[in-house]
């Protein structure tokens, strides 16, 4: 609970300094409108609805801080105890792909995407702020040496993470959540924020 | 000879001990409390016998052209290995090799069948003394037969190995019973000296080992029939959900469906396929009155001790005031528990005219028969009800109203259909194991022993409103029967004690749970005994023995608490790290005690090895017996240690494996050391009695670790 | 649409009207192998586990379309009662199984780990074969699943030096 008031506090603190900057004219004028800055407001403008995704859950739920995925809204630790295991894909014989195929399952309700794993312990985001998982997402020796725009391309192409906007039913057979996004919009901020530069709001 | 119809000592035998405890039920009507607690206490300790045919062993036996036997069971196997102990019994007193035996479930068709049900721990106690007869009458049967066919004097024949001998002739079984449709039943011989047994009392394999390893189709859920649908059943997930109407436009018309079923207390749809049958299901949209939003601290509030209708089930010298000096108390809960049992109630029916055949996996075959019929309006002898293996029973397939929907939807469409509960159902319309409360009372004397010793409990249904119970019996007794067993205080030597049942009706069903009250009950008993143990500066061995009178079922319980304290060589003390705890009970006249060696780790609690003394008189088959332990000692970890119920917001939740903690192998102790006694010659109930002490064993080990006197299952130490 | 895959070493096709049907009711119900179970349908309890290619499936919660051109064994496939798997030899030898229902899919389990490891330790064990058995049978289970690696071992040395 914490980790999401935090969250919730960083994000409010964010829409707080973008509604500042857009309506700073009307209140105190201490902030000088340049170009650059024009250029770097669509950049946390992006930051942030990229960010709103990847600080959705079920992102963080694959990308833990311990060797435990999470399930659900509530982020609990996936039943059966199962664990990452040597390749993040689960124990030998009993791993992800035992219960999880390359699609959801309608039936079952169990979810699956291809290469369906957890995202290595480097990646781990679980408990970071927006800033932190960011930090991590372009750090090469956490990000699985990724350049920025291979990054740029698991963050758009990569089927695991565009399954966000295709999550389909839980076991209840009740569609999941889909993030607060939408994904076109989510893609298009991710270009603009690479295409920016990538940079990473320091507040 | 004998004619058919006489009265044989047989006859006798069996159905003698049931009339006993019809009269004395009745009649406790009429007489005060005393006599009721008499009753109460009776049903507790008290085997149910066998309750069906035992005239007519052609029913029970037939002879196979490869000269096998095939055993009509009259019980089903549900998993404890019954059928591997019936042919035990009938390979001896037929004077056949065992290899030779195979069971078979009866079915309603063929006669045997149990009229009350499979359960209560005793289809091998109960069957001991009537199978073994039938089977020595059987071979009687035979050597008459083949008496006149040799043409010779049944003096001069003996039976061995499947055959009749006469001097170097040889006539198997199957010859002899070749051509002959007229038997006449002799006489009952007298059965044969235990001692004298082949089988029975050796540790054989079961014998339907190959079925279940090589994955033959023996389930109710495997049953199929040519021609058949699937259909399925909309069911609310709200408890006490009154139905209002449907709306089945939608349904009707989706691909594969051959018909909504619209009756006044379901709804149903058939169609081709299974997934065909559930989405259309789905597609219903139905209307249901619910009472508003139940939690779980609803229903912990209802069951509490003071509420509700209370009886006195056990009585000995005077009442502990609350006000007394030195009063010791405590107070113990345990949640709601599910069966989960893997293979979920299903059916297979099929209505063709004025006959319908039924198969199911059931314990109450007899009774799934009667209401079948009834609702169909149908012969009770035109409903064929065929039970098969049951994928895990622990009680709740006491209940088979599923049965009579299947036949309904097999009546609408002129066809067979197979139904059966999705997991969701099953975990929100189970009979659920009740939740309890118990408050413990003792004190002790100057000399460090008991002077009182009260136990007052409150606990939902388990026997009461369940279609085994007729009517008025609970209200004869006062008491439900199953929530009580194990509620009586098992230590006669106190001068003091008593047992006080309080009942609550909750808003939705509970029932027969494995072992019934008995798990729950057991837990707060011995829990408190420990406690007292340690007030007192006792060792809880001594403290235990020196409360426990000299009768037979005393010195039985005695037996097995030394034989466990031996065998596991308990120490009060803490060792590296791991302690022990001790728990004793007696379960339908089995007594049973259970040393559990627990750690702590991670704020975990972790069960290394558990020790199981038992005494279920002679094991037919110790092998089973000591499974049967096995089974119980990792069922009983599950419910006291990880199993939980909710309600939330008017719907009993989890609904699915995993939310619905259970143990899984991790969980099970690495070592279960199992010690058989014999305090009596002849087999007693085994199947549920060792569920009895592990939670108290398991709580009063933590104690030693930590401290901490853990009151509620499922135990847990955050 | 059609799908051909190869059940047991034997080439099968079969025209399915869903491809999302999981493949527990295909071999269940068209295949007519009824040693699958089926438990909870969400994937949970692991009745249904049966092999693809050789590794462990649940398969209440895998659609038949992509066991399409797969090599699917169940519990009928992988030994018989006269050449027994090492896994079934050993739930034999330990008399492993009460009610039964819930067996298959823990062999089929097990099998699946001998293959990655062929000793599995106690802790690979627990972590494996996280199956659900109302009966409480994990005690034997243990037992059978040591015993069947035993086997395994001096089945491929005796292989070995017959060849």
């Amino acid at each position: 609970m914490k980790t999401r008031t935090l969250y919730t506090f960083c994000v409010l603190l964010l829409v707080g300094i973008v509604f500042a900057a857009t309506k700073g004219p009307l209140t105190t004028t201490y902030l000088h409108i340049s170009e650059t800055d024009q250029s770097e407001e669509a950049s946390d403008i992006a930051f942030d609805k990229m960010m709103d995704v990847l600080t959705h859950q079920r992102c963080v739920n694959c990308h833990p801080n311990d060797h435990i995925p999470k399930q659900g809204d509530d982020s609990h630790p996936h039943y059966f105890d199962v664990v990452r295991g040597d390749a993040n894909l689960g124990y030998q014989a009993t791993n992800c792909n035992t219960c999880h195929q390359s699609q959801n399952n309608p039936y079952s309700g169990v979810p699956g995407a291809p290469e369906w794993s957890l995202a290595p312990h480097s990646m781990r985001w679980e408990g970071l702020n927006r800033i932190e998982i960011a930090e991590s997402m372009m750090d090469p020796k956490r990000n699985g040496g990724r350049t920025p725009e291979e990054t740029l391309h698991h963050l758009t192409e990569h089927e695991l993470v565009l399954w966000a906007w295709e999550p389909g039913v839980n076991a209840d057979g009740i569609p999941r959540e889909l993030p607060p996004v939408s994904k076109e919009e989510y893609i298009k901020a991710v270009k603009t924020w690479f295409k920016e530069g990538h940079r990473i709001p320091t507040k | 000879m004998a004619e058919k119809n006489k009265v044989s000592r047989r006859k006798f035998l069996v159905r003698g001990g049931l009339g006993t405890v019809g009269v004395l039920a009745v009649g406790a009507y009429v007489f005060r409390n005393p006599i009721r607690r008499s009753i109460l206490s009776m049903a507790n300790s008290m085997e149910m016998g066998y309750m069906g045919d035992t005239d007519t062993p052609m029913i029970w036996f037939e002879v196979t052209n490869e000269n096998n036997i095939l055993v009509h069971s009259p019980k089903v196997e549900m998993g404890q290995g019954t059928f591997t102990s019936l042919a035990q019994m009938a390979a001896d007193e037929l004077d056949i090799a065992f290899e030779k035996v195979q069971v078979v479930h009866a079915s309603t068709a063929s006669g045997n069948i149990d009229g009350m049900s499979t359960g209560g721990s005793t289809s091998v106690s109960g069957l001991w003394q009537p199978l073994r007869e039938l089977a020595a009458t059987m071979r009687e049967m035979l050597k008459n037969k083949a008496a006149s066919k040799l043409g010779v004097s049944v003096g001069e024949l003996t039976t061995k190995d499947g055959a009749v001998h006469h001097k170097d002739m040889v006539m198997t079984y199957a010859e002899i019973t070749d051509g002959v449709t007229e038997w006449e039943v002799p006489d009952t011989p007298v059965l044969k000296d235990i001692k004298a047994y082949k089988y029975v009392g050796k540790p054989l394999a079961r014998i339907d080992l190959n079925a279940k390893v090589f994955g033959e189709p023996i389930f109710g859920m495997d049953a199929s029939m040519p021609d058949m649908l699937y259909g399925a059943v909309v069911r609310p997930t709200k408890i006490g959900a009154k139905f209002i109407k449907a709306d089945t436009s939608k349904a009707e018309v989706m691909p594969g469906v051959v018909k909504v079923v619209l009756e006044e207390d379901f709804v149903g749809v058939v169609a081709a396929s299974l997934q065909q049958a559930e989405n259309a299901k789905n597609a219903i949209v139905t209307r249901w009155e619910s009472p508003n939003g139940l939690q779980t601290k609803d229903i912990v509030a209802l069951m509490t001790v003071g509420n509700g209708k209370t009886t006195i089930i056990q009585k000995e010298g005077s009442a502990l005031e609350d006000t007394a000096e030195g009063l010791e108390q405590l107070e113990f809960r345990s949640p709601i528990g599910a069966h989960a049992q893997i293979e979920p109630n299903g059916v297979l029916a099929y209505v063709d005219g004025d006959r319908a055949t039924i198969k199911i996996s059931t314990q109450v075959i007899g009774i799934t028969r009667k209401e079948v019929a009834k609702r169909l309006d149908f012969e009770e002898e035109n409903v064929n009800v065929i039970p098969t293996y049951l994928g895990g029973g622990f009680g709740r397939r006491l209940h088979t109203p599923h049965a009579v929907q299947a036949a309904v939807m097999s009546k609408a469409v002129g066809k067979p259909v197979k139904y059966f509960f999705s997991r969701k159902e099953e975990f929100q319309h189970d009979m659920f194991r009740p939740p309890t409360h118990h408050v413990l009372k003792g004190k002790l004397g100057e000399d460090g022993l008991l002077e009182n010793l009260e136990h007052h409990f409150v606990s939902g249904d388990v026997g009461n409103n369940s279609v085994l119970l007729p009517n008025p019996v609970p209200t004869i007794l006062g008491a439900d029967v199953g929530a009580i067993r194990g509620g009586f205080i098992q230590y006669g030597n106190v001068p003091n004690h008593r047992s006080v049942y309080w009942h609550v009706q909750l808003p939705f069903a509970t029932s027969w749970w494995r072992s019934l009250g008995l798990l729950a009950n057991t837990f707060a008993i011995e829990s408190f005994m420990d406690h007292m143990a340690i007030k007192a500066n006792k060792n809880v061995v001594d403290f235990r023995l020196a409360h426990i009178q000299d009768d037979e079922i005393g010195i039985r319980l005695k037996n097995v608490i030394k034989a466990v304290s031996d065998k596991a060589g308990y120490t009060d003390e803490v060792v590296g790290g791991k302690a022990m705890g001790m728990a004793a009970s007696i379960d339908a006249g089995t007594p049973c005690a259970q040393v559990a060696e627990v750690s702590i780790e991670d704020n975990q609690i972790k069960v290394h090895k558990v020790t199981v003394a038992l005494d279920p008189g002679l094991a037919v088959n110790p092998d089973q017996v000591k499974a049967q332990c096995e089974g119980c000692v990792i069922m009983g970890i599950s419910a006291a240690m990880h199993e939980k119920m909710e309600v939330v917001d008017g719907e009993l939740t989890p609904t699915i494996y995993g939310p619905y903690h259970m143990a899984l192998m991790k969980h099970a102790p690495k070592e279960i050391d199992v010690v058989l006694l014999q305090g009596i010659d002849r087999p007693g109930p085994v199947g549920e009695p060792p569920l009895g002490p592990i939670g108290a064993a398991i709580a009063n080990a933590v104690f030693r670790l930590t401290g901490r006197r853990l009151t509620e299952m499922p135990l847990s130490l955050s | 649409m059609k799908i051909s895959m190869h059940v047991n070493d034997k080439l099968h096709s079969v025209d399915i009207y869903d491809e999302n049907t999981p493949l527990l009711w295909v071999v269940r119900d068209i295949l007519d192998l009824k040693g699958t179970k089926f438990g909870c349908g969400k994937a949970a309890c692991g009745a249904c586990t049966l092999l693809v290619d050789g590794e462990a499936v649940r398969s209440c919660s895998y659609a038949v379309k992509f066991a399409n051109g797969k090599h699917i064994t169940t519990i009928e496939g992988l030994g018989t009662k006269e050449d027994p798997h090492p896994v079934q030899q050993a739930w034999i030898e330990e008399v492993v199984p009460q009610c039964g229902y819930c067996q298959p899919g823990f062999m089929m389990a097990t099998a699946a780990l001998l293959n990655k490891v062929p000793n599995p330790t106690d802790d690979d064990i627990d972590k494996n074969i996280i199956n659900v058995c109302r009966c409480g049978t994990y005690y034997r289970m243990r037992k059978a699943i040591h015993r069947a690696a035993e086997l395994n071992a001096s089945e491929a040395s005796s292989t070995t030096q017959n060849s």
